[in-house]
This record gives structure tokens, C-alpha cells and sequence, in this order.
């Protein structure tokens, strides 16, 4: 009887979890973020991809990271249900275009926006947030069965200053990524130091190469300019995280140092100068002179 | 994270008792209230529960006079100010009276110095710096967004929360770290409050006893999201366009005033002298110019001396501490082939739910990043109730909480100045008379916190 059996199979699928969603319940939570709950999981590449020869063995699977922005119930469900499809096609297309430009962000995996999550590559390393330190306290969920692993950034910090990385060559890397991004004409719209993360590199041919590489991440909030003003607001954002997080690095002698954005911005510029048009640093600097302004001007009336 | 060793609080216990007198006006409200800072009583455990102001805090009086303008209408600086002015002595009289305290008990005179609108904040100070010269006593001269914060604190025993601040003229989300108020996001172009109001003015609504007051009211009756403008930008919003967007449905051809009266066809109100046409469609006339001086010298209808309450204790005050997945909005939707209409309820509706959610988020985008879990809503919009329970929601699901205070704190009062006026004072902070100008522009993160660690 077809219509018996289509009935059953008709129920079954009405329980059963959407596949992604299955998947995330097999996955492990890693932290909520500004949005979006992330969870670390596997996959195995696509066949499509690797064409497996019966000789080989089969491919190992990969770490992923699944980004999913769960249904805000705190918000009217048309609107959340608009916001969380714009949000995933808008970060998925951000780093289509940025991985095509050559700017370091995460692999895209796949993409379910009815679901609202992501795939993506998984980096292994820490936001710059914790390298840097900073912040009120801890961002991480209430331990629950040693659910975290996070070295302290204390630790962090200590061992990637012993492999010769320092804050200053780091913070210019940072720059240089953003102008790479911006070349590309992708304006981030939520840079802070949560939304950016550092990873060893594995191998070096020459001492030369670098030690580590800085990886752009969560582009919900991405928009799509190649306008001074845009990409001079999108650093006064960057700007005003570092002044309200980590505003100066601090000395062996315990004094203040150069502020961090200071040398955010030679990488930048150095960035641009070199690989952008004839002017556009000049133009970008004096655009954020103005928004800087703008903003210290802004209204404050009680 | 960071392991920070717990630094001592910098503030003392007072040796003896310290009251002062709070003096606020920036806005439309005129208010008034006396504070007392105590030795901690040793059998009393109120101080242990919040380390950061050692001491017992009691309030003794909060008075407000709220200048009320005429439906469609706002403020403006120069009414406002004439009606501070005629209602200053009897308003410090007031106060002083229902604390059973003198002049010559007061210990420091504070008043806000800013921000706020300029002719109202400098009536205001005058009145301090008279009080202050008559009496011979220190003037401390306070910021707005302090005082309100360090109330919040207070009233919620919350010793560390991000905090939202929402009012008339700000919307800021704020974090504290090393002796600063920071500023994570705010609002690139109008405050929320001044979004509000001007919607409940474009459609009519009563300014009494606040326009935000009545657009929740209205809210609650609405029953259709009508898409406007969502615009975060990190942890910063816009809400120009949205009230604009918000406005413009005001001209759709669906929409409808306000339900019109049966049986009566619209001609005749139009030919009601007491109503006018707004933005095309017909509404309550707008008053004269004479009628608005009358209010503002305290003889409109509504105007009125509010004696806000007291509060003993941070337990007795409303904590709002909302569960995860509570029920978000609770309205039936329009039925089938019900006639395709807007109404001001559901304008009012959509504006809330939009521009909250805008609040919400990047709160939560504040406390993703700095990592905190308490949330502390202050201004006078954190009374709106949507917004808190909105905020709860968010808060429950990270594990967290919100707290914010009722009309009494978290409108404009004299309190909230007198608290965060005494705090500075306790640490050896005076405002030399020849520095006890306002200034309209004062941010939040120019103030130096010297008595949090
Ligand atoms: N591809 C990734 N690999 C490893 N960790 C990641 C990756 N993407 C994000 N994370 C971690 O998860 C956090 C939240 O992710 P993010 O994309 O910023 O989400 P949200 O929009 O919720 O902030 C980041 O701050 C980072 O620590
Ligand atoms: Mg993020």
C-alpha cells in the first residue's frame, strides 16, 4: 500500500532533525559568540574533490567549526527569521570573495540558511583578544564537565613571545589583513578583537617567512564598498574596540607603550601603499581623521 | 582569562555620616533628592553586598516636577527652563521637608553639569550655586550618564554589569574598565528616547506622563510587524532611518489615525476646530504658543509635583530577572482577509520591536566581547517593559541577568545625582564655584571613576 508506507515515511522525517542540526547535536559547543553559538565537528571532503583512487585510503575527515545563529526568542520571529537569512548569505559571500582575493579567512564548508549555520575551516589558534589579553573577565560558558580547554592568555602570551612573535609584529599583520580585505572591497562591519585570530604556521621554507598568519573571521555584519568612508569607519569601529579593551600595550618597565592601533595602522597603510591605487591611502587616512571627529562631536545631549 | 588579583576599593567608609543634596535638570524633569552615606552599622550586612561602596546608603526624599507639553509637542530649551525656575524653591523645599532634614544638615550641594539641553541645565546650577553661597557648603558638579549609572548600581546591587543606557537624549552601552565608564557602542545619529518621542508627537499621542510611556502603552495593541529599517553597525546603531521609514507609513493609504468613531463619517471631524491635519490625516490641533509658556509656568492641567519615593534597600526594588525562552510577543496576528490596514498601534508595535532588537543586540554584542554576564538597563527607557523583558530573554540565554530600576531611578531624578555627586565628593572631589558652568556636550568616558577599583 504506497500510501501507508508514504505516511509512515512522512512521520519519520517530521521527527527526525534537520541533518545540520543533527550534526551540531553530535558536535561540541566551543563558545557563544556576539550572535552565534560554535561548535567544532568533522567532515570528510567532498569526493568531488579528492577523486579517490581504490589504492589510496580514504581521506581523514577534517575539523570544522559550525556557526549557528539559533533563534533569538528574545526577538519578533519575522524579524529574527530576516536577520539570521541575511546574515548567513551575507557571510558566506564575504568569504567567497575574500577567499577568491587572496585575504585569510576560514574555508567555507557549507551553508544552510534555513537552519542559519555555517561551515567553515576550522583554525586552529586564539583571537587576538586573547592573546592581547584584556576585557572584564572570562567570555567563555560556565564550566561544565571541563567542556573548555583554553590555555590562559597569560600562557598564550608567554609562548608565542618564546617562538618570536610580538605584539607589535602581530598587530601590524592584523593591519595589513584589513587593508588586504579592504582592497578586496569587503568592509568587515564588526571589527574588534574577537573577530580575528591568530595561527601558527606550520613549516618555513627561509627564516624569513613569517611565523604565524592572522585569520579574519565572522562576517555577518559585511558589506560590500570600495568607498574611503566606509573602510575609514570600519577602522574607527577597530579603533574604539581597542581603546574601550586594550587601549596600550604595556612596557617591560611597566610604562605605556605606543597604543595598539597606532601600529594596526602602519601595517595598514604599508598595505595599501603598497598594493592599492595611487592616493587611496592618503584618501582612507583622511577619511578616518573626519569620522574620528565626527565622532568626538557627536551630540550628547541629555 | 585574565586573572586579575581583586584590587581594594579605593572609596572609604565614611568616619560619620555625609548627606547630600542632588539638584537635576537637564531635561524636562526637575528633581531633587537627599542621599546619606553612613559608617557601616556593624550588625547590618548591607555593605558586605556590595563591596565596592562600603558603607550603608539611604535615601531619604526624591522629588520631581515634570514640565508636560501639549500633545504633538516638544520641549523647548526656553520653556523648559522657565519651568525649572518656578519650580526649584518649592521642589528643594519639598525635598528637604520629606527627608525632616535643614539646609544646614547638608553636607555637599551637587547638580548636574552636563549633558543635557543648556538653558534648563544652567537654571538648574544657579539654583545650586545659590543654595551653596547661601548656605556655605561645597558644590559638586555631576555627569548625567554617571549619575544614572552609579544608581543603577546602587538601587541593584549589580557591582559590574554592561550597562545600557537609554534616554531622552543617549544610547550608549557601556562597560567599565580602569577608572572609566567606556563607550562600546552608541548611536550614530538620534537617541532612542528622541526616537520615541517623536513618533508618539507624529502621531498624536498625549506627552503625559511621557510620550514613551504612552507608545508602549499603544504597542501592546498592535498586531502587525511592519518591516523598517534594521540598521546595526557593530556595536553601534542608526535610528534615523527608521523613524523616518516609520513616519513615512504615517502617509500609506492604509493607514488609519486612530479607529475611527462608528457611524460618524470623517467630514465631521474636520470641521472640529480642535483637530488639524497631520502629515494629511486628521489629529488634535497643536497649542498655541501661550498655552505651551502656561504649562511650562506650571499651570497646565497635567503638570504636577511627584514625590518619586524612597527605597531602604537595593532588595526591595524591582529586579527583573526574566527565564530563557519566555513567550517574546504575545499578540494575535491579523486573521484571514481581515481588511489590509495600519494602524498607530501597530506603527507603534514595530517600532518598538525593531529598534529594541537593534538595543538588544548589540548589548549582547558587548558582553560577547568584554565578557560579562550582568546587564544593567538605565535612562528613562529603561522602563519600557518590552525592553526588559527583551533584554532578559538575551541575557537568560547567555547565562546571565538584567537588572534595571522603575520610574522612580531610572527617569531623571535628583538622587541619582546626590549618589554619584556624594561618591566623587567622598574622594576628596570638589567643583570650585568659577568651574561650575554645564556643558551641553559631555561624554560619559571623560569622567575620571576614582572610586571603583
Ligand atoms: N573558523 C574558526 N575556527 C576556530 N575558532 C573559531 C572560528 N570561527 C570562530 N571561532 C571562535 O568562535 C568565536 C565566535 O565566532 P564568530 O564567528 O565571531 O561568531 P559571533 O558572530 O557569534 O561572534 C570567535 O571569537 C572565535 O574565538
Ligand atoms: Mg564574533
Amino acid at each position: 500500500m504506497p500510501s501507508l508506507s508514504k505516511d509512515v515515511k512522512a512521520q519519520v522525517e517530521a521527527t527526525r532533525l534537520p541533518p545540520i542540526l543533527s550534526l551540531i547535536e553530535q558536535s561540541q559547543l566551543i563558545k557563544q559568540g556576539a550572535e552565534a553559538k560554535v561548535y567544532k565537528s568533522t567532515l570528510f571532503p567532498s569526493p568531488l574533490c579528492t577523486p579517490s583512487s581504490s589504492s589510496s585510503p580514504p581521506p581523514p575527515a577534517l575539523p570544522v567549526l559550525l556557526k549557528h545563529r539559533f533563534p533569538k526568542t528574545y526577538r519578533h520571529s519575522t524579524l529574527d527569521a530576516l536577520l539570521t537569512r541575511q546574515r548567513v548569505t551575507g557571510e558566506s559571500r564575504a568569504l567567497v570573495r575574500c577567499l577568491k582575493a587572496g585575504v585569510k579567512v576560514p574555508g567555507l564548508r557549507c551553508v544552510d540558511v534555513k537552519q542559519g549555520v555555517l561551515g567553515m575551516e576550522w583554525i586552529e589558534g586564539w583571537s587576538v583578544r586573547e592573546v592581547l589579553g584584556g576585557g572584564q573577565e572570562g567570555d567563555e560558558l560556565p564550566d561544565e564537565d571541563g567542556e573548555e580547554e583554553e590555555e590562559e592568555p597569560d600562557d598564550v602570551q608567554e609562548m608565542l613571545k618564546g617562538l618570536g612573535v610580538d605584539h607589535d609584529s602581530l598587530l601590524q599583520a592584523v593591519g595589513a589583513e584589513i587593508a588586504k580585505m579592504h582592497l578586496a572591497e569587503v568592509i568587515h562591519g564588526d571589527l574588534t578583537t574577537s573577530n580575528m585570530m591568530v595561527r601558527l604556521l606550520p613549516t618555513r621554507a627561509s627564516p624569513n617567512d613569517p611565523l604565524f598568519e592572522v585569520v579574519l573571521i565572522d562576517f555577518g555584519l559585511s558589506s560590500v564598498s570600495f568607498l574611503p568612508e566606509d573602510r575609514a569607519v570600519d577602522l574607527y569601529v577597530l579603533e574604539r574596540a581597542f581603546a574601550s579593551t586594550h587601549p596600550v600595550s604595556l612596557l617591560p618597565s611597566g610604562e605605556e607603550g605606543v597604543p595598539h592601533f597606532e601600529q594596526v595602522l602602519l601595517g595598514y597603510k604599508r598595505a595599501v601603499e603598497e598594493k592599492g591605487k595611487k592616493g587611496e591611502c592618503s584618501r582612507i587616512e583622511k577619511r578616518l581623521e573626519e569620522v574620528r571627529m565626527r565622532g568626538r562631536k557627536r551630540s550628547m545631549v541629555g | 582569562m585574565v586573572k586579575r588579583a581583586a584590587r581594594p576599593c579605593p572609596l572609604q567608609a565614611p568616619t560619620k555620616p555625609v548627606l547630600a543634596l542632588g539638584l537635576e535638570g537637564s531635561a524636562n524633569k526637575l528633581g531633587v533628592g537627599l542621599i546619606l552615606h553612613s559608617p557601616p552599622s556593624a550588625d547590618s550586612p548591607t555593605a558586605s553586598t556590595s563591596s565596592s561602596d562600603p558603607g550603608s546608603v539611604s535615601i531619604l526624599s526624591n522629588i520631581r516636577h515634570t514640565y508636560v507639553t501639549p500633545p504633538g509637542e516638544g520641549f523647548l530649551p526656553s520653556d523648559t527652563a522657565r519651568h525649572h525656575k518656578r519650580w526649584a524653591a518649592e521642589v528643594v523645599e519639598k525635598a528637604l521637608a520629606s527627608a525632616g532634614k535643614t539646609m544646614e544638615d547638608v553636607d555637599v550641594v551637587c547638580f548636574t553639569k552636563g549633558p543635557g539641553m543648556g538653558a534648563p541645565l544652567q537654571t538648574v546650577a544657579l539654583v545650586a550655586r545659590t543654595l551653596a553661597l547661601m548656605y556655605n557648603k561645597p558644590l559638586v558638579g555631576v555627569n548625567h550618564c554617571v549619575g544614572h549609572i552609579e544608581t543603577g548600581r546602587l538601587i541593584t546591587a549589580s557591582p559590574s554589569p554592561i550597562v545600557l543606557y537609554v534616554s531622552g537624549g543617549n544610547t550608549q552601552v557601556i562597560a567599565y574598565s580602569q577608572q572609566r565608564y567606556r563607550i562600546f557602542g552608541e548611536t550614530l545619529d538620534i537617541a532612542v528616547g528622541n526616537c520615541l518621542d517623536r513618533f508618539a508627537r507624529i502621531i498624536g499621542l498625549s506627552n503625559d506622563p511621557s510620550p514613551g510611556a504612552n507608545i508602549e502603552k499603544e504597542a501592546k495593541k498592535g498586531r502587525r510587524l511592519l518591516p523598517l529599517p534594521y540598521a546595526t553597525k557593530g556595536m553601534d546603531i542608526s535610528l534615523g532611518g527608521v523613524l523616518s521609514a516609520a513616519e513615512a507609513y504615517t502617509r500609506d493609504p492604509r493607514f488609519r489615525p486612530t479607529n475611527p468613531p462608528k457611524g460618524k463619517g470623517s467630514s465631521t471631524s474636520a470641521e472640529d476646530p480642535s483637530t488639524i491635519k497631520i502629515n494629511g490625516k486628521t489629529g488634535t490641533a497643536m497649542v498655541s504658543q501661550e498655552e505651551r509658556r502656561r504649562r511650562a509656568a506650571g499651570e497646565g492641567p497635567q503638570a504636577s509635583m511627584q514625590d518619586v519615593g524612597l527605597s531602604t534597600g537595593p532588595k526591595k526594588v524591582a529586579k527583573v530577572q526574566l527565564e530563557a525562552g519566555g513567550e517574546a510577543v504575545d499578540v494575535p496576528p491579523p486573521a484571514e482577509g481581515e481588511e489590509d490596514i495600519i494602524t498607530p498601534a501597530d506603527l507603534c508595535f514595530s517600532l518598538q520591536e525593531t529598534v529594541f532588537a537593534m538595543l538588544v543586540e548589540i548589548t549582547e554584542r558587548a558582553m560577547a566581547h568584554v565578557g560579562g554576564r550582568e546587564v544593567l538597563i538605565v535612562g528613562g527607557v529603561g522602563c519600557n517593559e518590552r525592553l526588559q523583558q527583551m533584554m532578559g530573554i538575551m541575557a537568560g540565554e547567555r547565562g546571565g541577568s538584567v537588572f534595571s530600576t522603575d520610574e522612580r531611578f531610572c527617569i531623571d531624578n535628583g538622587i541619582m545625582i546626590a549618589h554619584a555627586g556624594l561618591l566623587a565628593y567622598r574622594m576628596g572631589y570638589e567643583t570650585p564655584l568659577e568651574e561650575t558652568s554645564c556643558t551641553q556636550r559631555f561624554r560619559t568616558d571623560e569622567v575620571l571613576v576614582n572610586w571603583r577599583a
